[in-house]
Order: C-alpha cells, then structure tokens, then sequence
C-alpha cells in the first residue's frame, strides 16, 4: 500500500470510528463541545482536526442519539452540554458489541498469520 | 465574543464564512448549531489570552479546528457541492468533460431564457474535449455521457432548422401575403387544401434539394462540427434526402396542377 493509499485508509477509519468516539466520550457524564474535542485530542491519531467533532455532534443530535441543554459557567458565556438520550445509550451499546466483536476478529486473523 | 484586533476579526469572519459555506445545504448537520458551537470552542479556546486577542492566536485555534472543507464525509454534502468538487479536483482527463456536462445542464435548466446561448459554449468545450482525447488516442469510454448530450442537443437544433425551418417561414409569409392573389388559388375549400399542400410539397422538396446539395458539398467541414456524432455520415444519406425532396416536391406539383 503506498503512502496516498495509506492515508485514505485512516482517514475513512477513522472517520467511521470517531462517531463511537464521540458517544463514549459523553457516555458517562454531559460535557460541552470544546472538553468533548479536547478529550478527543488526547487520543492519538483520532482528531486531526478538531472541527470534525461539531458537525458529527449536529448529525448525533439531529439523529436522536444525542440532546443538548444549556448551562451558565463562571469562566464566560453560558455552555452547551451534549448528553446521550435512552435510544443513544443503547445505540452506543450495540456499537460497542460490534466493536468488540470486529477488534477480536481482526486480531484473530492476525494470530493466525503469526502461526 | 472577546475582544479582537481588526486583523484577528478578519482572520476570524473569513473563517466562519467558509464554515457557512461548506455547511450550507448539508441535510443531516444544522448549519447555525455548528456555528454556534465553534464560536463557543473559539471562546473558550482563547478566554485565557490577555487584552485584545491577535491574529495569532485566533489562527492557532483555527489551525487547530482545520479547514471546513475537511470536516463533512463526501456523502454528506450536498450533490452540487460534490459535482462542483469533481470539477475542481478531478483528474485532468475528467475536468473538461465534467465542465461540459456542467455547461449543458445550466443550459437545459436556463433554457427558456439564456439556455440557447449556453448550449454553443458548452457544445464548444465538448467538442475540444472530444479532439483532445483524440489527439491523445484515448477512448472516451464512459466520459462520452459528460459530453455527447450537448453535441446531441445543438445536432437536432440544427437538423431542426435545416429541415423545416426555411421553408416553413416562407411559408407563412406567403400566407401573411395572402398568397391567393398571387397564385391562382381554387375558391372551394378542398381545392385551397390541395394547393396549400401542393405548394407546401414543392417548397420543402426543392429546399430538400437544395440543403442537401449544400451539404455534400461541405461535408467535412459538417462532419468535424459534429464529431463524433456524425463520424459515420456519408454524401449517399443526403442523396437519400435529395430524393425524398424530389419525390415530395413532385407530390407537391402534381396536387397544384390537379387543384380543381
């Protein structure tokens, strides 16, 4: 695979994977745009630009998965929070099963080769 | 929102232009909403810097956000937006043809009004296209489906107008003329039928003639205009057309002399 390949193959990976990303990164507690990017951030080769993560949180919330509720902070203006709904949550759960399952199968794939 | 250098507020409308312009029309993202938090993110990004905040640092958040251009999956955008990109950044050997289709299509929408004017233009890329695929010994395999329509569309223009169109409009002024006067034209209605379609006979049969003649007598320079619709046309189909002419005008003679 040379280089061009290469990266268009991470950039689709991850592309796919960055919406899991994004609902585990709020499947614990609401956070706001800008903590939910720069978690994002600390992953490794996740977030090349941060500005991806926006328009995926507009598609999340527009889809149902996702709702926002503001709330004032002491540091500025007030924050818009994003928080999973009843259908995200199990939406992500399915996602993460299938995750998970996908994760093994590849790294059984690469057990045998090593046989 | 902070407060902002003249400079660092230009950087600043600039980019959330394009981010507007690149969301506009997208239907599973709500424009304003990313708006909205990305001005949040620049807020909170640069609330920390002291005094009136530079050019600098708004460019290092927005390095930071990346370009707009690059947040939407290719199948989000809008269809115009990825046929708009095809153009700009497909391979050489695409754009031209895609720059044609992209002609034809503002033509046929527009067509009422400026379309006509259009479809010469787009007629003229295509053409070029085609000799330049040529010139390279490239088949146009499926690129043809970008560039024959407006070929297509101006060749039955034109065939359009060389067939009835000179005969027809002469016609008609001898019908504003009341061409009664000048021939003599049977009083019963069935006789005026038979001349009027003897006489309309004889016109579009001798214009048949004569277009055909004219054709054949240019017929390359015919066949280059329409390349590579007409690539397999040859001086016998307007021998075909001569001698309809000759039969239909002859048709025509016949209804005139036997008019009453």
């Amino acid at each position: 695979m040379n280089d061009l390949s290469f990266d268009n193959w991470t950039t689709q990976l991850r592309k796919g994977l960055l919406e899991l990303a994004v609902l585990n990164t709020i499947a614990d507690a609401p956070l706001y745009g800008y903590e939910i990017v720069r978690r994002l951030s600390d992953v490794d080769h996740l977030v090349i630009t941060e500005g991806t993560v926006y328009p995926i949180l507009s598609r999340l919330k527009n889809s149902g998965l996702v709702d926002t509720y503001l709330q004032e902070s002491q540091e500025g203006p007030p924050r818009k929070y994003y928080r999973l709904t009843p259908r995200g949550r199990d939406d992500l759960h399915r996602m993460n099963q299938h995750w998970e399952s996908l994760h093994h199968a590849i790294g059984s794939l690469r057990k045998e080769r090593k046989r | 929102m902070t407060e902002m250098t003249p400079a660092a507020r230009e950087r600043l409308d600039n980019y959330l232009q394009r981010m507007r312009t690149e969301l506009r029309g997208t239907r599973s993202v709500v424009a304003d909403e990313v708006e909205q938090s990305v001005r949040e993110h620049i807020e909170i990004a640069l609330a920390e810097a002291q005094g009136p905040i530079g050019a600098t640092e708004v460019i290092g958040v927005l390095d930071r956000l990346g370009p707009p251009e690059r947040w939407l999956a290719d199948e989000e955008r809008p269809a115009w937006r990825q046929f708009m990109d095809r153009i700009r950044t497909a391979p050489d050997d695409w754009r031209l043809a895609y720059l044609a289709f992209a002609m034809f299509l503002l033509s046929m929408l527009l067509f009422p009004a400026v379309g006509p004017m259009l479809i010469i233009p787009a007629m003229i890329v295509s053409r070029a296209y085609v000799e330049l695929a040529r010139d390279r010994g490239e088949p146009l395999g499926a690129r043809r489906w970008l560039v024959y329509p407006s070929i297509a569309v101006v060749l039955a223009i034109a065939t359009g107008l060389l067939i009835i169109g000179p005969p027809l409009g002469f016609m008609a002024m001898m019908f504003d003329h009341r061409f009664d006067q000048i021939f003599d034209v049977p009083s019963s209605e069935f006789g005026r039928i038979r001349f009027t379609a003897g006489f309309g006979g004889v016109l579009f049969g001798s214009w048949w003639i004569l277009a055909a003649a004219f054709c054949a007598a240019f017929l390359r320079p015919i066949r280059f205009v329409f390349a590579p619709l007409l690539d397999g046309l040859r001086r016998k189909h307007f021998a075909v057309l001569a001698a309809i002419g000759a039969v239909v005008a002859a048709a025509g003679a016949t209804l005139i002399y036997y008019r009453y």
